[in-house]
């Protein structure tokens, strides 16, 4: 039995191995484009540009078809002959790219990189960065209807927000915990604003978008909600395993079975699908519906 | 000192290293992510001397990234072996390794410093800031070790103070990395840990150069003090007796082992285990003369960290694997197996 589920694993690993650091042709591209961000994947496939991508970032998982592509890394892992030997005509990055000698060597080996000019860290500088990406994959329709999309699901969250009665307390805890020490999402980082705009209230401040903190002030801030991003609470499994943890288990939201899983995808960039994962938060944390 | 030559028994192992080595050094610029055929690299070099801006992309490949990479690999296992011959003979303790006199602590510490509070503090000077605040930081590290165990040795033996010195050095400034990682914003901290895994992967000619230079100069001047830590190897007190200057010796190798493990960890980060390991190969193929390990370890490092970085740069293709990881999992359990070898006697 034991060396079944081994073997099982073993291969699950090479497959995953196999599929993530493959680096076969696929069909005939125009533009061979390795993009290395993963808010600049999801808009690519958005806008229906993807034919044209020939790899990507480990770190970027939406949607779930971009994990045929092959990947070049960890972004802040790079390696130059690696990216290299997919034959780019054009990298796309988003300056959150390392080690920093990575770039230069691609610049010296003259093979053209880009970065949009537009920065997508709130709602209006993401709109311009899907209008320039538009234009830039000729695909100016499509980025309107997206702007357009947004702009509707933004507004329809902030009407729902207006009209609830209570500004639930919400913690999200970000993935894992070291010796119960847990890594927690500020008012300040995208996460944080994302429920904001939902109508919830992150207790915790600070001028950087996740902390570390201990389980004493997760007891005292008592949310009434608490989100953990997929990969915490799959190490977990359930919220009554969640519940057990210190400092989480004297709090409402332990009480009132208020604990939900959140894909990080979903709430750590700003992208054409922001306004509809407002709407999923207000679902969780004002109604308490388990996300489908 | 009688100034005898290396003697017959060492004459076979040193020319087959060197061969092995030069085999090597050949797969490692063919193979990697990036296809280059043999008949790319003549023409490369004969471009590149001739007609640099005809070079095709592969061409480029080979003589800007491979090239240097394959170069700077060689120079940084042959310091980090020699360091460990030199730091195991002055402390005549096998369990030594270069890092030990706060070296590699100190350089990552640097590091980290720069990571975490370079764009704050705005001492960013283009692409050497990194290595000179690891190469400072590695050289600190280590002149705390020295000046507080000249203070604390007045009546123990010396290179016991300086061992457990550098120990608490160690533990200090890796306390300080820690501080940093633990209050780094994720990118930083992603980065520290990157470089303390160690990667080749920013090797460019200059780096190539001074590595050479340090290298070489490193190697000559342990070659002069060989036999006198070879008596040392009998101890402190009858390396005296044969007229050894002891405490100078222990500076000069200091100062040598510095010099090759600071700049090599600053330009390539940290890369454990090759130090430890290159020494204790040697001594099991043959004898401990301190002239033959320093020559052969300079040839068995780069034998090992080559192999190393082909596996670093193919196993993940076409991502890469932090050479670090590679060196400490391949040698860990090689050395343990030599170890049960009962012949072997430090």
């Amino acid at each position: 039995m034991m060396i079944t589920r081994w073997l099982a694993l073993v291969f699950a690993t090479l497959l995953f191995v196999g599929c993530r650091f493959n680096n076969q042709e696929q069909g005939e591209h125009q533009q061979r484009i390795v993009s290395l961000s993963k808010q600049y994947n999801e808009i690519i496939f958005a806008l229906g540009a993807e034919k044209d991508l020939v790899a990507v970032d480990l770190s970027s998982t939406y949607p779930p078809q971009i994990k045929s592509l092959p990947t070049v890394g960890y972004h802040r892992a790079l390696s130059t002959e690696g990216i290299v030997s997919v034959k780019p005509s054009l990298v796309l990055h988003d300056n959150n790219v390392g080690p920093e000698q990575v770039m230069r060597q691609l610049e010296q080996l003259k093979i053209p990189l880009k970065v949009f000019e537009a920065k997508g860290q709130d709602i209006e500088s993401t709109k311009s960065l899907v209008s320039e990406m538009g234009r830039f994959f000729h695909k100016e329709a499509k980025a309107e209807s997206l702007n357009r999309k947004l702009d509707q699901d933004m507004e329809k969250a902030s009407r729902r927000a207006k009209s609830y009665s209570t500004k639930p307390k919400v913690v999200l805890i970000h993935f894992g915990r070291a010796m119960n020490i847990y890594l927690t999402i500020t008012r300040t980082s995208t996460a944080g604003k994302m429920i904001e705009w939902a109508g919830g209230e992150i207790p915790i401040g600070g001028d950087r978008g996740m902390v570390q903190l201990s389980p004493e002030i997760i007891a005292s801030a008592d949310p009434d909600v608490i989100l953990l991003t997929d990969f915490g609470y799959d190490r977990l499994g359930s919220p009554e395993q969640v519940t057990t943890l210190p400092g989480v288990d004297s709090t409402r939201a332990a009480k009132n079975r208020r604990i939900f899983r959140v894909e990080e995808h979903d709430l750590v960039y700003i992208g054409p699908r922001t306004g509809e994962n407002v709407l999923k938060l207000q679902d969780l944390i004002h109604a308490g519906k388990a996300a489908g | 000192m009688p100034a005898k030559p290396l003697g017959s028994p060492y004459a076979g192992i040193l020319p087959v290293l060197a061969i092995a080595l030069a085999v090597i050094a050949v797969f490692s610029v063919r193979f990697g992510a990036v296809g280059v055929s043999f008949a790319d690299m003549i023409s490369a070099l004969r471009k590149g001397w001739s007609a640099p801006d005809l070079l095709n992309l592969t061409e480029r490949i080979f003589l800007e990234i491979r090239l240097p990479r394959a170069l700077a690999c060689l120079f940084v296992g042959a310091s980090l072996a020699m360091g460990g011959v030199l730091m195991q003979a002055l402390f005549r303790n096998p369990i030594v390794e270069p890092g030990l006199v706060g070296t590699s602590s100190g350089a990552a510490f640097g590091a980290s410093l720069y990571f975490v509070l370079g764009a704050t503090l705005k001492f960013h000077t283009g692409e050497w800031t990194l290595p000179l605040a690891a190469c400072l930081g590695g050289a600190v590290a280590t002149a705390c070790v020295f000046l507080v165990s000249e203070t604390t040795q007045a009546n123990r033996e010396s290179t016991t103070a300086l061992l457990l010195t550098g120990i608490a050095v160690n533990a200090l400034f890796l306390s300080g990395v820690g501080f940093f990682s633990y209050i780094a914003r994720d990118p930083q901290a992603r980065s520290i840990t990157f470089w303390n895994l160690g990667t080749l992967s920013g090797a460019n000619w200059r780096a190539v150069i001074i590595l050479a230079v340090v290298t070489i100069v490193g190697l000559a001047i342990s070659l002069r003090y060989a036999r006198q830590l070879n008596s040392l190897m009998m101890g402190e007190e009858e390396a005296l007796y044969l007229g050894v200057d002891v405490k100078r010796l222990k500076l000069t190798i200091t100062a040598v082992n510095v010099m090759l493990v600071a700049v090599a960890t600053s330009i390539t980060g940290i890369i454990s285990f090759v130090g430890l390991i290159v020494p204790h190969l040697l001594r099991l193929m043959k004898g401990s003369d301190n002239r033959f390990l320093l020559i052969g370890g300079a040839l068995m490092g780069a034998i090992l960290l080559t192999l190393s970085d082909i596996a670093a740069r193919l196993l993940l293709r076409p991502a890469e694997l932090p050479i670090g990881i590679v060196t400490a999992a391949v040698g860990a359990p090689v050395f343990m197996g030599l170890l049960r070898n009962r012949r072997y006697r430090f």
